[in-house]
């Protein structure tokens, strides 16, 4: 296994700099150059870290530093250089070329990008640069997320791979996906599909529910704790154009158009509506005197707030008391035999999940344990693999995917019938992830 | 009779899972895992109808405080929710605070040896992310002299838990440091062992020796005395359940599935004995004993009396670490050191999962998490995979002979048993 003693963070004070920090310093027991911009910024950052992973033996090895005044002192004696500055080529290119000047051989250098060229970042180094440098795409809060993707160019050797692979797996404890190199990897090529597209399912269906429906429609019942436009909610609209426009750009698969970025995304945007870390997205929670929150979502029509809804739907109604009672064939049989627009929303977008999560291996990992690692670990939603399993098998499944007009994958075609579908039983429980 | 009830082995939930926050109750715990319990050990429902026609299986239901932690009484009855092939068998509830795993365990055993059923299912449940840390502490106060020793006391039992430590350190005249040297030893192992175990409550939290030691302060609090977070095992949910059966059945069974009856482990042998409930009484009645837990002392030498086997024979060992003390003091109890002289066996190595006799390689409660009711049945399911050779990255090597101790309350309620084949 390779020996990782001191590492350099740079970006510690962002909550992945300072979180990535703490879980390196703390299971690593490395020694940790936490470099910001000032002092001041590293200092919080190593607060932060001693917060999220909650042990202060950390403190005493994690050295503050600028990048000004310290940047290639520490980079010289690091084993690994770990660079979380903002997600830029123009930000991270400067930097790549001041590490590489002063990184020894055999240090290696990784990036937390969720989605620029890991190739294209690999260039600012010499032979023996590239060979080492990868991305390790960690997911936030990182010592609660245990997912790391780690992202492989042409450059890199197989062998430093799979060393760097099992220090993050044995000692970070780390859930390790292998990835190449392609826009948004794993996790959040087939997260942000699913989310973009129900959003346009959303401006679709405005009259009759919009935002708030779709996310009902698509709820724990689903296989995830979160709806997904709460999610885009969550993680801002301004991630969620970034991630979704570099897809567009540059991919072309069969899910292609879904990935164009809804116009009331962008109107929201432009007025600075980003979701919950600017006070209001898709959707607003309202404080009022008597001290009472009062939920509020975008109607896409209209441009106003309304009240959240509540919804009777009598399938999710039904489902959702299959998956509190541990049924989850039996949730997935209500599902599949429903009828009205509502479920046969959710079946299209069932169908879609598993069939684009399979579609990708091949192209973005080689084995379906890596986009069903994503997902669970990543995202904590219930692996493609997983809802085979639940739906009733392959056969079941594609049938389920041809009555909603989805792509058959060659994986699913290809599978056996009466054999489990989901192989990473053992590390991940995916009836957890379904929310009653 | 170590030629009477058989181990066919059993299934548990991962303790990691928080089924509250899930939207799902100890119903659906308990379908879930015996659900996988039947299909690892390979036994259908139909199998179970086909015995209760002849009145051949019954199921025993360990728990202890689903009335407070889920407003529920009548647990025994509710395997029949599970499944309707349950519908008729006899089945019921079994209650001795923590040690509720065991006592329901100690109810199937004795059925089986007394021939009146085939096949038991034992099934250990507890739910109690339903309600806060606070509250829940209460609640676990019930398990001590509640008026006495738990009313209005915030986290009564890492308190009496501490005491348990003040009073090793004062009869044995031990060196304080050294003593907390070893209780944080004891944390650590039992962490590092949950990191191999894919079902332990803390298999991703990070814990180390350095952190173990680093006692008070806002990230590893003071909860007992000199006690610490790091020191007490966390309440979780969890189910577990194993499957005994008679040597007629295990015949059957063994020839179904093709194994052989000598790979199918057997219990060799039991002890159970009730010490004073109080944590003062015990004190006082240890006085001039060389153990501070006689009782405990007892009913490990009752079981290796009754199995003809003495620490020496027995390789793997799974304990009821719901605090640092309490593992501490086990070591003695099960013969591994002289009494006062434990801390030496940890500095040895001896207890630690490569070491001599290994204890809790499972990550003990500790590490895999203490869902009360289902500590018990897990730890026999876990002596199960030892003495199978099937516990995967946590298999202690050519684990033969393996002993459980489980207790209730402040060492209340002891339960020993040893598996083997």
């Amino acid at each position: 296994m390779r020996e990782i003693k001191t590492v350099t963070i740079l970006g510690a004070n962002g909550a992945m700099g300072s979180g990535s920090a703490g879980v390196i310093a703390a299971f690593g027991g490395a020694k940790v150059h936490m470099l910001a911009r000032d002092v001041e910024k590293a200092k919080q950052g190593i607060e932060a870290a001693v917060a999220s992973v909650k042990t202060d033996t950390i403190r005493a090895r994690m050295i503050p530093g600028s990048y000004d005044a310290d940047l290639e002192k520490a980079v010289a004696e690091s084993d690994w250089v770990f660079e979380l500055v903002a997600e830029s080529y123009e930000v991270k290119e400067p930097i790549n070329t001041r590490i590489a000047k002063a990184r020894r051989p055999g240090t290696i250098v990784s990036t937390v990008s969720s989605g620029l060229s890991i190739g294209r970042l690999a260039k600012a180094y010499d032979e023996d640069g590239q060979k080492h440098y990868y991305g390790t795409h960690f997911f936030n809060p990182p010592y609660k997320m245990i997912l790391c993707e780690l992202v492989t160019h042409s450059g890199n050797d197989k062998k430093v791979t799979q060393a760097l692979g099992e220090y993050l797996d044995k000692v970070l404890g780390r859930a390790v996906v292998y990835t190449n190199d392609t826009p948004a990897f794993a996790g959040n090529r087939i997260g942000f599909q699913l989310m973009n597209e129900v959003a346009h399912f959303a401006e679709k269906y405005a009259d009759k529910g919009g935002i708030a429906l779709l996310d009902e429609i698509m709820s724990g019942y689903t296989g995830r704790a979160m709806g997904p436009l709460a999610t885009a909610d969550f993680v801002g609209l301004d991630v969620h154009k970034a991630i979704v426009d570099n897809i567009y750009d540059n991919t072309k698969d069969e899910a292609h158009e879904t990935f164009k970025l809804p116009g009331y995304f962008q109107k929201l945007i432009d007025a600075g509506k980003l979701g919950m870390k600017s006070g209001g997205g898709l959707t607003k929670v309202v404080k009022h005197a008597d001290g009472k929150r009062e939920k509020f979502v975008y109607n896409i029509k209209t441009g106003e707030y309304d009240p959240y809804p509540k919804f009777d739907i009598p399938f999710i109604k039904e489902a959702r008391q299959k998956i509190k009672d541990s049924d989850y064939k039996g949730a997935m049989d209500v599902v599949k035999k429903a009828s009205g627009f509502e479920a046969d929303i959710a079946r299209y977008f069932i169908s879609r999940y598993i069939s684009y999560s399979l579609s990708l291996v091949g192209e973005v990992v080689d084995t379906k344990e890596n986009t069903d690692g994503a997902m669970g670990f990543g995202f904590n939603w219930v692996p493609a693999s997983a809802f085979v399993d639940f739906l009733g098998g392959p056969k079941e499944t594609i049938k389920l995917m041809e009555a909603s007009k989805i792509p058959v994958p060659k994986l699913l075609k290809d599978a056996k019938e009466g054999k489990k579908f989901y192989e990473l039983g053992d590390k991940l429980d995916a009836r957890s992830l379904f929310k009653g | 009779m170590s030629e009477k009830v058989f181990v066919l082995g059993g299934e548990q939930t991962d303790f990691q899972r928080n089924w509250t926050k899930e939207g799902k109750t100890f119903m659906s715990m308990m379908r879930e895992v015996l659900d996988d319990a039947l299909e690892k050990v390979g036994i259908s429902y139909d199998e179970i109808k086909r015995l209760n026609k002849e009145n051949r299986v019954a199921v025993f239901v360990g728990n202890f405080d689903a009335e407070q932690y889920a407003n529920q009484g009548h647990l025994g009855a509710f395997l029949t929710e599970v499944n309707p092939a349950l519908y008729g068998v006899p089945g019921a509830r079994y209650e001795a605070a923590c040690a509720s795993g065991s006592v329901a365990l100690d109810a199937a055993i004795t059925h089986i040896r007394a021939e009146d059923y085939d096949l038991a299912i034992v099934l250990g449940v507890e739910v109690m992310k339903t309600v806060s840390s606070s509250v829940g502490g209460d609640f676990l106060g019930t398990a001590a002299y509640y008026d006495k020793e738990a009313k209005g006391v915030q986290f009564p039992f890492p308190k009496l838990f501490g005491k348990l430590a003040d009073v090793i350190l004062e009869r044995y005249e031990l060196k304080e440091e050294r003593f907390m040297d070893a209780l944080a030893e004891i944390s650590r192992i039992n962490y590092a062992n949950a990191k191999r175990n894919p079902k332990a409550q803390t298999r991703t939290w990070f814990m180390n020796k350095e952190h173990a030691m680093a006692r008070g302060g806002d990230n590893n609090m003071a909860v007992g005395g000199r006690l610490c977070i790091t020191d007490c095992s966390q309440v979780t949910d969890g189910a577990a359940v194993t499957i005994l059966a008679s040597k007629d059945y295990t015949k059957e069974y063994a020839k179904k599935t093709g194994r052989k009856v000598d790979d199918i482990p057997r219990v060799k042998g039991w002890g159970h004995r009730v010490a004073p409930i109080t944590f003062e009484a015990k004190k006082q009645e240890s006085v001039g004993d060389k153990y501070i837990l006689p009782w405990t002392r007892q009913t490990v030498k009752d079981a290796y009396k009754r199995a003809d086997l003495d620490v020496k024979n027995i390789d793997v060992f799974e304990t009821h670490d719901c605090f640092t003390s309490s593992e501490y003091a086990a070591i003695s109890a099960f013969g591994i050191s002289e009494p006062g002289k434990e801390h030496i066996a940890i500095e040895e190595g001896t207890i630690d999962f490569g070491g001599k006799k290994p204890i809790n390689p499972s990550g003990g409660l500790i590490g895999v998490g203490h869902p009360v009711g289902a500590s018990g049945v897990r730890m026999m399911l876990d002596l199960y995979k030892q003495v199978t050779n099937t516990a995967g990255d946590y298999q202690v090597k050519g684990a033969k002979n393996g002993l459980m101790l489980n207790i209730g309350g402040s060492a209340t309620t002891n339960f020993v048993f040893i598996l083997g084949k």
